[in-house]
């Protein structure tokens, strides 16, 4: 007779409920049990280990109800409150060339060939870390997203995820984005919070881009004020395979925000861009990483960040070059401005080189705002609060400019606006 | 009409002690420009970055008037808007921000929130400034001032200035690494600009500009404080005489800086 702990029952009625295929119960129990041998994921100079970060509760099916209109917007395609599909409205284009889009218990009764062969056995692991193995035992929501080879997308598509914060409950949300061989997507994410309660939210997102494929992956992240996040997206390429990295990191809480690149295959690339505003008292810790494997791989990393308040921001941006990746490449900048003194900051590159014959460098730095260029934007009539926007725009104008979509750049732009002014009334 | 009025004011930079304004005394009404010249190190450029309020200087004492209300309190956006302008020797540069969206955003500063300037009003007026000035398009969609040369940066500052029509523009040695033809463009614009409403201050090493812009009257400034005020030949008996010859004739005890 074998022991079920609680958890495990609860795992199994979930999967009653739900219909789950069985080998999916079966990899949550394994993440179940491994759980407790599991350590907490160690991110340089992030101290989050006190935080109510874990997710531990009874997954379950939410079916609160909610008003369409509430959430629904005109520009996006997908939007998921929770696990619930609100909208799904794909451009004909995916249609045509068998584009495949849908939501996490449809791909694992409809797709279960393509879940069983990414899902966590590539970007990352169940057991990698303690998160992870959370993760898989409680995951309840998420979007699987496909595109075949050769498959060309012109048409960018565009999410929605809300975390459902009307009732506390942890949010435990995957995304599976496969690029197959010679395929390109444009992909937009927004994700938020619905409610107010205190919640843990636990979102891994794995973006596989096969040889040859291209994927413009952009975020703008805003969980809210009373939601403690581990947020985890990882890139895997496969040669010559690319994926520019556009985000956005405006949550109102405290987060970790895990941004991974495994350059696995010869050629690949990954570029990574990253804009961070912190505010009121929140902390952001930002671990963003680069591992070159494959020969004449490249990563580039660029991180601007801006402070207000008591809040913290921390970017660590580590190259790690593993040995054996001839040619390969890896640079980061990582940049903080301050506009408090309660504020705290950090940049911490970290090289790891175990190749001779390769290229690496970094550039960090932690400042103020410069007072002369105040000086001089407040000499014409503009006020304080106005100049200090300026010149953090000015600040942020680097990583901005380096977006390769406008249509991503004036979203990100409108968010940063929004989020300072929020963020001044706290000064 | 508007008035300026500085009394008796003395300044010292935050960092240091010794007081850089010993006493300046001027009055200024809108309709009137006015140049002030004097040797270098004599406090010019610290008493127009007084007037404006650059936090690196401290008042030490005396006042700062705009239609008789005191400035020495308000922070610098304030008296911007109270009507001050300065244009700057040294301008910063703002990635981030074009020129057009910076000039328009300081003019609806001034302006209330149900009358901003609208977006074709400003166009209009700035294409006209941009031709009175012979700039191009392409330097408005720049971010401001950001890799522009000396002399683009002094023709952005009058760009500036002509756009926001302030009450009283300072214009500290606007003339200094310009050529003569950038000084004529130059000099074009702030004469556009003349009139009842508008009085500018005009700060110079070298009479030369004078030649561009005729000022009303001309003070000289040694030592911290203004020691002659005159008609616009003071300019040119100083151009011959040099202030050497005015400090000797006035007995002045004034070491000059490039006196050996």
């Amino acid at each position: 007779m074998t022991v079920v702990t609680q958890t495990a029952q609860e795992i199994i009625e979930y999967a009653k409920q739900t219909n789950e295929p069985d080998w999916f119960t079966t990899l949550r129990l394994q993440a179940d049990q491994a759980v407790a041998e599991l350590a907490l994921p160690n991110f340089q100079k992030i101290n989050y280990r006190s935080w109510p970060i874990n997710v531990t509760q009874r997954p379950e099916v939410n079916e609160e109800p909610i008003e369409l209109t509430e959430l629904a917007t005109q520009q996006a395609n997908i939007v998921q409150l929770g696990s619930q599909l609100l909208q799904a409205d794909l451009p004909a284009e995916f249609k045509e060339k068998g584009v495949i889009v849908c939501d996490w218990l449809t791909a694992l009764k409809e797709h279960a060939d393509l879940v069983q062969k990414y899902f966590m056995t590539k970007a990352t692991k169940p057991t990698e870390n303690r998160l992870n193995a959370e993760h898989v035992a409680h995951l309840t929501s998420g979007l699987l997203i496909y595109v075949p080879k050769n498959v060309v997308l012109k048409q960018p598509l565009t999410s929605y995820f809300f975390q459902d914060a009307r009732q506390s409950r942890d949010y435990v949300h995957h995304l599976l984005l496969i690029a197959d061989r010679g395929s390109e997507l444009s992909y937009l994410e927004n994700t938020g919070t619905y409610g107010q309660q205190e919640c843990p939210a636990n979102i891994i997102e794995e973006v596989i881009a096969e040889p040859g494929s291209h994927i413009k992956f952009a975020s703008v992240d805003r969980l809210g004020e009373h939601t403690t996040a581990y947020l985890n997206r990882r890139g895997y390429l496969e040669q010559d395979a690319r994926i520019d990295w556009s985000m956005g990191m405006m949550n109102d809480g405290n987060i970790v925000g895990d941004f991974d690149s495994e350059l696995v295959g010869a050629g690949s690339h990954a570029e990574v861009k990253v804009v961070a505003i912190s505010t009121g008292q929140q902390v952001q810790g930002i671990d963003t990483r680069v591992t070159n494997y494959g020969q004449h791989s490249l990563g580039n990393i660029l991180q601007h960040g801006v402070i207000l308040a008591e809040s913290s921001l921390i970017f660590n941006g580590i190259g790690h070059i593993v040995h054996g990746a001839k040619g390969a490449e890896a640079q980061q900048e990582s940049r903080v401005l301050m506009l408090s003194t309660k504020a705290r900051g950090d940049a911490n590159p970290i090289l790891l080189i175990d190749d001779n014959d390769v290229v690496a460098g970094h550039a960090a730095s932690v400042g103020r705002v410069d007072e002369q260029k105040m000086y001089y934007l407040m000499s014409r009539g503009i006020d304080q609060a106005t100049a200090e926007r300026l010149v953090i725009r000015g600040f942020l104008g680097p990583v901005l400019s380096a977006l390769p979509s406008k249509e991503v750049r004036d979203i990100l732009a409108e968010m940063i606006e929004r989020k300072l002014i929020n963020g001044q009334k706290d000064e | 009409m508007a008035t300026l009025e500085v009394k008796d004011l003395h300044v010292k930079a935050k960092e240091e002690q010794r007081e850089i304004l010993t006493g300046v005394n001027l009055t200024m009404s809108t309709g009137e420009i006015h140049a002030i010249m004097g040797p270098n190190g004599t406090g010019k450029s610290t008493l127009s970055e007084s007037i404006m309020g650059n936090p690196d200087y401290e008042i030490l004492s005396g006042d700062i008037l705009i239609d008789g209300q005191s400035i020495v309190g308000l922070p610098v956006d304030q008296r911007a808007r109270a009507g001050l302008f300065l244009a700057m020797q040294y301008p910063a540069e703002i990635p981030g921000i074009t020129n057009a969206e910076f000039i328009r955003a300081a003019i609806n500063s001034r302006r209330p929130e149900d009358d901003q300037m609208s977006i074709p009003a400003f166009l209009q007026k700035l294409d006209q400034t941009l031709t009175t000035l012979d700039m191009t398009q392409e330097m408005s969609e720049r971010y401001l001032n950001e890799g522009f040369s000396g002399g683009e940066k002094k023709r952005n500052e009058i760009l500036q200035l002509m756009m926001i029509e302030p009450k009283f523009a300072i214009l500290d040695e606007i003339d200094s690494g310009l050529d003569i033809d950038a000084l004529k463009v130059v000099s074009r614009g702030v004469n556009a600009m003349r009139g009842p409403e508008f009085g500018s201050l005009i700060i110079t090493h070298y009479q030369r500009l004078l030649n561009y812009i005729k000022p009303d009257v001309v003070h000289v400034m040694m030592g911290g404080k203004i020691v002659k005020s005159g008609s616009a030949d003071l300019a040119v008996k100083l151009e011959d005489e040099g202030y050497a010859g005015l400090r000797d004739e006035l007995g002045l005890d004034v070491k000059l800086v490039d006196e050996e």
